[in-house]
C-alpha cells in the first residue's frame, strides 16, 4: 500500500513534466487522438533558433546571479542581527522585512515603475535586479536569520581568543560555519529571481525579456508545443542548481551532525 | 558585573579564580582577551596597558568550558589554527603541532576528525590549540566542568604539568573548590563581582579572612560576641575558651567542620546540641547538629560511630582550631 501511494505521488509531480517532452517533439496531437500522430523536432528547433529563446534565459541567469549576490550581501548582517540580537524595535524590523510576501507585487511594480522611470533604472537588468531583491530578500533573510538563531557566537570568541583578525575570523569561520545555510539563501534568491514574471515585465519594460515574460506570451498564444518546449527550458536551470545543491546540502549535513 | 575587582598575577604564576555562577569570573577572562569591553580600570600585562592593543595581538589565549574545536577543520588543522592566521610557514605550523600533540599525550591524531574526539581528548587538543601560539597568558574557563570526574582528575593533573613544564602564566576560572585548591599557586575568591580573598590555596582552605570567603570554602560555624581575656563571650552559645590571649572587643571565631569533634560528656569548650542529620560520606560522616539558635555542619573522620536523629550530644571546638574571621 506504502509503495503505490508512493509511487502515485511521483506519478502525480513526473505527469506533467512527461507530458511537456511529448509536447516538445510533436506537432498538431489534438483530442480524440490517443497518441501523437507524427514525432518531430522542428519546433523545438524553431524555438531553439528564435533569438530570444537564448536571449532571455541569458538574461534571466544574469539578472538571477545579480540578484543572489546582492541579497546575500544585504539578508547578511540583517540576518545576524535579527537572529542573534535583541533590540528595540526588532519586531518592526522583522514586519518590514516581510511586508513584500504579502503585498501584491503589482502595488509595488507600479509604484517602482514610476520611481525607476524618473532615476532612469526603468527598462535596465539593473533596475530588474533591484525589483527582484523585494521579492527575494524575506526569504534570504529568513533562512539565515533562522540559522544565525543557532549560530554559536562562541566560535568567532575561540577564533578572537586565539589571536585571528575580524576579518581573519569572518572568512575563516563565520562564512565557513554558515555555508550550509548560505548556499539554502542563494538557491531561494535565485529560484524567485529567475522565475519573476510581474516585476519583469513592470520595470523591464519590454527591454528586458526573460524567459517567464515569453512564456507567459506562449501561453496566451496557445500553441501548446511552444507552451511545453519554453515550460522545459525554464524548469532546467533551477532542477540542475538544485540536483547541485542537494549533494553539497547532504554533504555538510553529515559533517554538523557529526558534532553533535 | 565586577566591582572593585584589582588582581596580580606573578609571571608563570597559574592562579585560580574561585566563584559561584553569575560571580564574574568569566567576565574577567573575557575582558582580558578583548570579547568584551572593560568601562572603566585598566589591565596591564608587564606594567603596559594592553586595552588599545586588538584583541588578536594581546597574547592571550582563552580555553571554554566547551571545545569550541571549528568542526570543519581536522585536529592539525586546528591545533595550527592559530600559527596560520599570524602567517607562519605550513612546514612549520606540521611540526609544532606534532610537538604540541606528544606533549598532551595523544600523538598521531594529526588527521582525526573533530567528531571522532572523546570530551577529554576533545579538551586536550583544545588546550594544544590554545598553547601553540606560545601566549604571554593561558586562560582557561573551567575547562574541565562537562567532563566525567576520572578524566577530569587526569587532566587536572596534566594541565598542571604542562603549566609547570612551560612554565606559562595561567589563570584558571572554576566554581569547584577542590579543584581549584589542586590547580593552583594562589586562588583569588570572587563573591558579587569582588575578590574577597586572595591567598594560597591551603592558607584560605583553613584560615579565610572573612566570614564570606569562610562560607564559600565549607565553613560554617560562626561565633559572634564579645572577647577578653582569652574568651569569647559568644550571644548564641554562651563563652568559649580562645588561644589568643590578647584579643579584645567585638569580633567572629570560626571552626572548620573537619575540626569540630562529637562527644557523650562536657568538656572544656564543649556546646550542648541535637543530631539533626547524619550522612555517611564515605571518607567521612557528615553530621548536622542543632547549637541552640545555630546549626553547624560537623565531618568526622572515619571510622566513626552512626549518630541518631534527635541524639543529645555535645560539640566540643578544640581552642587551638578556632580563627577569627573579619565580619
Amino acid at each position: 500500500m506504502k509503495y503505490v501511494i508512493r509511487a502515485l505521488l511521483y506519478l502525480v509531480l513526473v505527469a506533467p513534466l512527461a507530458l511537456f517532452i511529448v509536447y516538445s517533439f510533436t506537432e498538431g496531437w489534438f483530442f480524440p487522438a490517443p497518441f501523437p500522430s507524427e514525432w518531430t523536432t522542428t519546433t523545438f528547433q524553431r524555438a531553439m533558433d528564435d533569438p530570444r529563446t537564448l536571449g532571455g534565459m541569458w538574461q534571466g541567469f544574469v539578472i538571477a546571479v545579480i540578484v543572489s549576490l546582492l541579497s546575500l550581501i544585504l539578508a547578511f548582517p540583517a540576518a545576524r542581527a535579527l537572529g542573534l540580537r535583541q533590540f528595540r524595535g526588532r519586531q518592526i524590523a522583522w514586519l518590514v522585512l516581510f511586508l513584500p510576501t504579502v503585498v501584491p507585487p503589482l502595488a509595488i511594480g507600479m509604484g517602482l515603475n514610476i520611481l525607476f522611470l524618473r532615476v532612469g533604472l526603468a527598462g535596465t537588468i539593473m533596475g530588474v535586479s533591484l525589483a527582484h531583491l523585494i521579492s527575494t530578500l524575506p526569504y534570504t533573510v529568513f533562512t539565515l536569520s533562522s540559522a544565525f538563531a543557532r549560530y554559536d557566537e562562541n566560535y568567532e570568541h575561540q577564533a578572537l581568543a586565539l589571536g585571528a583578525s575580524p576579518a581573519q575570523i569572518f572568512f575563516n569561520i563565520t562564512l565557513r560555519m554558515m555555508t550550509p545555510s548560505l548556499v539554502v539563501a542563494t538557491l531561494f534568491a535565485f529560484l524567485v529571481s529567475w522565475s519573476q514574471y510581474l516585476l519583469t515585465l513592470l520595470i523591464g519594460g519590454g527591454k528586458i525579456i526573460t524567459l517567464p515574460v515569453l512564456l507567459f506570451t506562449a501561453a496566451s498564444g496557445g500553441n501548446p508545443s511552444t507552451i511545453a518546449i519554453k515550460s522545459l527550458l525554464f524548469i532546467l536551470p533551477p532542477a540542475l542548481v538544485i540536483a547541485f545543491t542537494a549533494r553539497e546540502l547532504n554533504r555538510h549535513g553529515n559533517d554538523i551532525r557529526e558534532q553533535y | 558585573m565586577l566591582k572593585d575587582f584589582s588582581l596580580s598575577i606573578n609571571d608563570g604564576e597559574m592562579v585560580t579564580l574561585l566563584g559561584p555562577s553569575g560571580s564574574g569570573k568569566s567576565t574577567v577572562l573575557k575582558l582580558i582577551a578583548g570579547i568584551e569591553q572593560l568601562d572603566n580600570g585598566d589591565i596591564r600585562f608587564d606594567g603596559e596597558s594592553i586595552l588599545q592593543t586588538e584583541p588578536n595581538k594581546r597574547g592571550a589565549v582563552l580555553m571554554f568550558q566547551k571545545s569550541y574545536l571549528f568542526p570543519f577543520l581536522n585536529v592539525e588543522e586546528n591545533i595550527g589554527f592559530g600559527l596560520k592566521m599570524q602567517g607562519v610557514a605550513p612546514s612549520v605550523i606540521q611540526g609544532e603541532v606534532k610537538r604540541m600533540l606528544s606533549l598532551i599525550g595523544l600523538p598521531g591524531i594529526e588527521k582525526r576528525k573533530v567528531g571522532q574526539l572523546s570530551g577529554g581528548e576533545g579538551q586536550r587538543v583544545a588546550l594544544a590549540r590554545a598553547l601553540v601560539t606560545q601566549p604571554k597568558l593561558l586562560m582557561l574557563d573551567e575547562p574541565l566542568s562537562s567532563l566525567d570526574t576520572s578524566v577530569r582528575m587526569n587532566l587536572q593533573a596534566a594541565i598542571r604539568d604542562i603549566q609547570r613544564e612551560l612554565g606559562i602564566t595561567t589563570i584558571f576560572v572554576t566554581h569547584d573548590l577542590s579543584e581549584a585548591m589542586a590547580m593552583s599557586d594562589r586562588m583569588a575568591i570572587l563573591l558579587d563581582g569582588e575578590v574577597t580573598a586572595y591567598d594560597k590555596p591551603e592558607t584560605l582552605f583553613h584560615r579565610p579572612p572573612c566570614v564570606r570567603s569562610a562560607k564559600f570554602v565549607g565553613v560554617d560555624l560562626f561565633l559572634e560576641g564579645e572577647a577578653s581575656g582569652g574568651w569569647l563571650d559568644a550571644a548564641d552559645v554562651g563563652r568559649v575558651r580562645l588561644n589568643d590571649e590578647s584579643k579584645v572587643g567585638r569580633s567572629v571565631f570560626a571552626i572548620r567542620p573537619e575540626h569540630i569533634r562529637i562527644q557523650k560528656e562536657e568538656t572544656e569548650n564543649s556546646l550542648a546540641g541535637v543530631v539533626q542529620s547524619c550522612l555517611f560520606r564515605g571518607e567521612a560522616l557528615e553530621v548536622q547538629v542543632r547549637l541552640g539558635e545555630l546549626t553547624t555542619r560537623v565531618r568526622l573522620p572515619m571510622p566513626a560511630p552512626m549518630f541518631a536523629h534527635g541524639e543529645n550530644v555535645f560539640v566540643q571546638l578544640p581552642a587551638e582550631y578556632l580563627f577569627e574571621v573579619a565580619a
